[in-house]
C-alpha cells in the first residue's frame, strides 16, 4: 500500500492510501471525538462528531468516511468545529429522551461522556418529546427507541459481524427507529440473543435485563478471561462488583473471533436454575438434608467403601459431565479407577464418543478423529456441508461464522438435516433425508462426487438431480468444510460418522479432510482425550447386568434432569450427585455435593478441536462451596 | 464592598441543589461575607427584591412556577440554573413524554388506593403546564451548573466564578448529568 504524508493541525504525519481521515488520525494519536464509528465497522458518517476542516472543502466534512490523500491539510480541533460539536450534541440531546438520571445507562454512556467533553450545561433547541415505544418482550434485552440516537452501531453489528441483520432502520425522518426483521418484537425475531447490539450500544437505547442497575463498566472489576460453555472457547471480559457479576463483554467486538452468543454473555448472569447451597444426605425418612460438607465425603467414603468390600471396585460406576473443568475430571478419573479400583467409568456422552471412534477409524483413510479442524475454517469455507446440527441453538457463534461465510465468500450451504433446515435464506440447498437415510444420502453425494453410479437414491428421500448439484457445489470447492451437531451425535451411530468422513476425505480429494463436530458439551474433548469415555461400551446402559451397586455422578454445572437418564436408579443402592443445581436428578441422590459454577472456580478446559484454555474465576463461589476436583481427592483421601 | 444579593428559588424539583449547597460545609462562613442571601427556600422571605444573582433549582411544569421564575427575572441581573431539572428538566420531565390529562386520571383515579376518584380543580392551586419545561424555555438563563444534584464543588464553583466578575462554564471534570 502505498504512504501518503498529510498535514493535520500542522503536523506532518504518514498514511495508508485507501485510509479514511479519521484511519490516519488514529494511526499518529490523533484525538477526533466520535459516536456512530465503531472499531471493525462500516463507517457512515452519521452523528457528524468527527467533522474536521479540509483545506479547500467549503464546508466541514466527517473524518470517519473521507478520504485521506497525500497532501491534505487538515484540522480537527478549532474554535468553530468544537462550536458545531456541541451543536451536534444539543441536537441529539434535544430529539429524544436522554436525561440521564432517568437513564439506565448513566456512568457508562459515550452519548453522556461526550456532553461532559463538551461541557453541554444546557441546551438552546426545545425538546422534542418523542413517545416512541420500549421493546421489552425480549428474554435479555430492552430496546427503548427513545434513548437511540441512530448511530446504527447495533445494525452494522448485526449484520457485518453477527452476519445475522436482524437489525435495521424502519420509517423515516422523526419516526426512524432500530427494527428487528420487518418491525416485529426483537423477542420473535430472527434475533439470536448474542447481545453484541447491547454491547455496541453507545447510549442506553440496547440494554440488558441481567445487567442493569447492578453495576456500571467504569466501576468495576474487569476479569478477561475464556467461556468454557460449548467448546468454541471466545474470550470474555467479565465485569465484577462487590463479587457480584455485573455483565459479560467481548473483549474485542470488532473482530469475527470476538462474537459471543446468549449462553456465554448472559447465561451466567441469568441463572435460571436452583442451586445446591449446601451438601446434602438423604435423612431416616429418604429425604435430603442440608449437612457439612465432612460429612457428606465422610459419607461417600464409608458407603463406597462398603460397596468395594463387598462387590470390588466394580460395584462402583462413575459418570462425568464433558461440561466440567479437567482438573475435574482427571481426579475423577483418578478416583473411580484408581483409589476405587472400577473399570466401570464413562462420560454422559460416551456413546457419543464410541460412535465417533468407532466410525471415524471405519472410515476410507482410518482418519484420526482427533485431528484438528479449527473452528476459523468454517469462516474460510467456499462450501459447508452442515449434518444434523442446529448452531444457532448449540454453538452460536459457529453458526455466525457459516452466515458469514455464505454472505462473505459466497459459500454454498449444503444442509443435509432430516427435520429443519437450520439455515432458511442462506442454505443454497436442503437435502432432506427419510428418517435413518442420512448416511445413506451421504454416501450417495461421495459417490456422486466421485462419478459413480448411484442406485438407492429414490429410497432416500434425495433425488439424483439434488445428488448432483450438491456434488456440483462440493466439486468446484477449494476449501469444503463439513459440519455435524446433535442430530448426529445422538444417534451414536458409528456408520454415519463414517459416511461423514469419508465425504469429508473425497471432499478435499485425500487431503487433510475439514471436519467439525458440535459436541454437546463445552469440555468433552478433554474428557475423550483423557480417557473418561469407555471405550467398550455404555457404563450407564449397562449398570444392572454390571452388578453396580453405586454411581457416582459428577455434572459440575452441567443441568442434568432425571428424565434424561433413563436408566436411573434401577439396582442402585447408592447414588452420588455432584452438581451445581438442585435438578430432578440431584433430587434422587443419597448424597448431593455441591459445585462451583465455572465462573466461580479457575479451571482448564479444551476446545471442541482440542486446544488446551485457561478459564479464571470471575466471582468467588457461594459460601463454602469447594472445587469439584478438591472434593474428589477429599474422598479419595479417605480411603490412604 | 457591599455584600452581592442573591435569590433563589425551588421550582419542580426535589430541592437537592439546595441540599448539595449545603453540603459546601464551611465555605459557606467564606461566602456569608460576600453574599447576602434575600429570598430563598432556606431563608423563607416571601418577596424578592432587586438581586444581583438569581438562582433557580427545579424545571417549570406548572402555571405558579412559570410566575415565580418570570418574577425572579425580573429582579435579577444574572440568573444562574442549579441541576438537571433547571438545566434540561431532570427526572421532573418523565411526565413531558405523556399526556397531561392521562397523568392526572392515573393519578387521582386510577391509582389502586383510590374510589371514586375526581381530579380536583380548587381555584388556587396552579394548573400544569402541558409539558415539565427545563427553565431556558421560559426565560433567559445566563448561566448552568447541572447535575442530579451537582456536587457542592460544582455550586462553590459557580458562585465564586460569579463573585469574581465571571460567567461560570463548568469545566468538564465538574460536568455531571446525574
Amino acid at each position: 500500500m502505498k504512504e501518503i504524508t498529510l498535514t493535520i493541525d500542522g503536523k506532518q504525519v504518514k498514511g495508508k492510501e485507501g485510509d479514511t481521515v479519521l484511519q490516519v488520525c488514529e494511526a499518529n494519536n490523533i484525538y477526533v471525538p466520535t459516536l456512530c464509528h465503531m472499531k471493525g465497522l462500516t463507517d457512515v458518517a452519521a452523528c457528524r462528531m468527527c467533522i474536521v476542516e479540509v483545506e479547500r472543502e467549503r464546508r466541514p466534512v466527517p473524518a470517519c468516511t473521507y478520504p485521506a490523500r497525500d497532501g491534505l491539510a487538515i484540522q480537527t480541533h478549532n474554535e468553530k468545529l468544537e462550536k458545531y460539536r456541541r451543536l451536534v450534541l444539543e441536537l441529539m440531546f434535544t430529539e429524544r429522551n436522554h436525561l440521564c438520571a432517568q437513564c439506565v445507562a448513566s456512568g457508562d454512556c459515550e452519548l453522556q461522556k461526550m456532553g461532559y467533553k463538551y461541557q453541554m450545561d444546557s441546551t438552546r433547541y426545545p425538546y422534542a418529546w418523542p413517545t416512541l415505544p420500549v421493546d421489552s418482550q425480549h428474554e435479555y434485552l430492552v430496546i427503548d427507541h427513545n434513548r437511540c440516537i441512530l448511530c446504527g452501531r447495533c445494525i452494522r453489528t448485526c449484520d457485518e459481524i453477527v452476519g445475522v441483520h436482524t437489525l435495521d432502520f424502519g420509517y423515516r425522518g422523526w419516526k426512524d427507529v432500530v427494527v428487528a426483521d420487518l418491525n416485529q418484537p426483537l423477542g420473535k425475531s430472527t434475533c439470536i440473543s448474542c447481545g453484541a447490539c447491547f454491547q455496541a450500544c453507545p447510549t442506553g437505547a440496547i440494554f440488558s435485563k441481567k445487567s442493569a442497575y447492578k453495576g456500571r463498566r467504569p466501576e468495576s472489576q474487569e476479569i478477561t478471561t475464556v467461556c468454557p460453555i460449548c467448546g468454541i472457547g471466545c474470550a470474555i471480559k467479565a465485569f465484577v462488583k462487590n463479587n457480584m457479576l455485573v455483565r459479560i463483554d467481548s473483549p474485542d467486538p470488532s473482530q469475527h473471533d470476538g462474537l459471543l452468543c446468549y449462553m456465554g454473555r448472559f447465561g451466567p448472569l441469568a441463572q435460571e436454575h436452583p442451586r445446591v447451597k449446601t451438601p446434602m444426605m438423604e435423612n431416616a425418612r429418604g429425604k435430603l438434608e442440608p449437612c457439612s460438607l465432612t460429612e457428606a465425603v465422610d459419607m461417600v467414603a464409608k458407603k463406597l467403601a462398603q460397596v468395594k468390600a463387598h462387590n470390588g471396585g466394580d460395584g462402583i460406576a462413575g459418570v462425568a459431565s464433558g461440561q466440567v473443568s479437567s482438573q475435574a475430571l482427571k481426579a475423577f478419573k483418578d478416583l473411580i479407577t484408581g483409589t476405587l479400583g472400577s473399570k466401570f467409568l464413562d462420560t454422559l456422552d460416551g456413546d457419543e464418543y464410541r460412535a465417533v471412534i468407532k466410525g471415524a477409524s471405519a472410515s476410507q483413510n482410518k482418519m484420526n478423529p482427533k485431528a484438528k479442524t479449527p473452528l476459523e475454517d468454517i469462516f474460510n469455507a467456499d462450501c459447508i456441508v452442515l449434518v444434523g446440527a442446529d448452531p444457532f441453538k448449540t454453538h452460536p457463534v459457529a453458526g455466525s461464522y457459516i452466515v458469514r461465510a455464505v454472505r462473505r465468500n459466497k459459500a454454498a450451504l449444503i444442509v443435509v438435516d432430516s427435520t429443519q433446515n437450520a439455515f432458511p435464506g442462506y442454505a443454497a440447498m436442503w437435502l432432506k433425508p427419510k428418517k435413518d437415510k442420512e448416511a445413506s444420502v451421504l454416501n450417495n453425494l461421495t459417490k456422486s462426487l466421485k462419478g459413480s453410479p448411484i442406485k438407492d437414491a429414490a429410497t432416500t428421500g434425495v433425488s439424483q438431480k439434488e445428488l448432483r448439484q450438491a456434488a456440483e457445489a462440493l466439486g468446484k470447492s477449494k476449501h469444503p468444510v463439513i459440519i455435524y451437531g446433535e442430530a448426529v451425535l445422538r444417534q451414536h451411530n458409528a456408520g454415519l460418522i463414517t459416511s461423514l468422513h469419508n465425504l469429508a476425505t473425497v471432499s478435499t480429494g485425500g487431503g487433510q479432510p475439514n471436519i467439525i463436530a458440535l459436541k454437546s458439551r463445552g469440555n468433552s474433548r478433554s474428557a475423550w482425550d483423557m480417557g473418561l469415555a469407555s471405550s467398550s461400551e455404555s457404563v450407564i446402559n449397562s449398570l444392572a447386568k454390571n452388578g453396580v451397586k453405586a454411581l457416582y455422578l459428577l455434572l459440575g454445572d452441567d443441568y442434568v434432569e432425571a428424565n434424561q437418564l433413563p436408566w436411573l436408579p434401577k439396582g442402585i443402592d447408592f447414588l452420588v450427585v455432584q452438581s451445581s443445581y438442585l435438578s430432578s436428578l440431584a433430587q434422587k441422590a443419597d448424597v448431593v455435593i455441591p459445585s462451583p459454577t465455572w465462573i466461580e472456580v479457575s479451571g482448564d478446559y479444551s476446545t471442541l478441536d482440542g486446544t488446551p484454555m485457561s478459564v479464571s474465576r470471575i466471582t468467588k463461589p457461594l459460601d463454602g462451596l469447594r472445587a469439584d476436583w478438591e472434593v474428589i481427592n477429599d474422598i479419595a483421601k479417605r480411603f490412604k | 464592598m457591599a455584600k452581592v444579593k442573591v435569590a433563589s428559588v425551588w421550582l419542580e424539583g426535589c430541592s437537592g441543589c439546595h441540599m448539595s449547597f449545603l453540603d459546601i460545609d464551611a465555605a459557606i462562613i467564606d461566602l456569608a461575607n460576600a453574599v447576602e442571601f434575600t429570598r430563598t427556600p432556606i431563608t423563607d422571605i416571601k418577596e424578592f427584591p432587586e438581586v444581583d444573582v438569581g438562582i433557580v433549582e427545579g424545571s417549570v411544569g406548572n402555571t405558579e412556577e412559570e410566575e415565580v421564575l418570570k418574577d425572579l427575572r425580573a429582579h435579577c441581573k444574572i440568573l444562574m440554573a442549579w441541576g438537571d431539572c433547571a438545566c434540561f428538566g431532570g427526572v421532573c420531565a418523565m411526565r413531558s413524554t405523556l399526556d397531561k390529562e392521562d397523568c392526572l386520571k392515573r393519578a387521582y383515579i386510577e391509582s389502586e388506593s383510590t374510589v371514586d376518584g375526581k381530579i380536583p380543580h380548587p381555584p388556587g392551586v396552579p394548573a400544569l403546564l402541558d409539558k415539565v419545561l427545563p427553565v431556558n424555555n421560559i426565560v433567559k438563563v445566563d448561566c448552568y451548573v447541572p447535575g442530579c444534584p451537582p456536587e457542592a464543588s460544582a455550586i462553590l464553583y459557580g458562585l465564586k466564578e460569579l463573585l469574581a466578575g465571571k460567567i461560570p462554564v463548568l469545566p468538564p471534570d465538574m460536568m455531571r448529568f446525574d
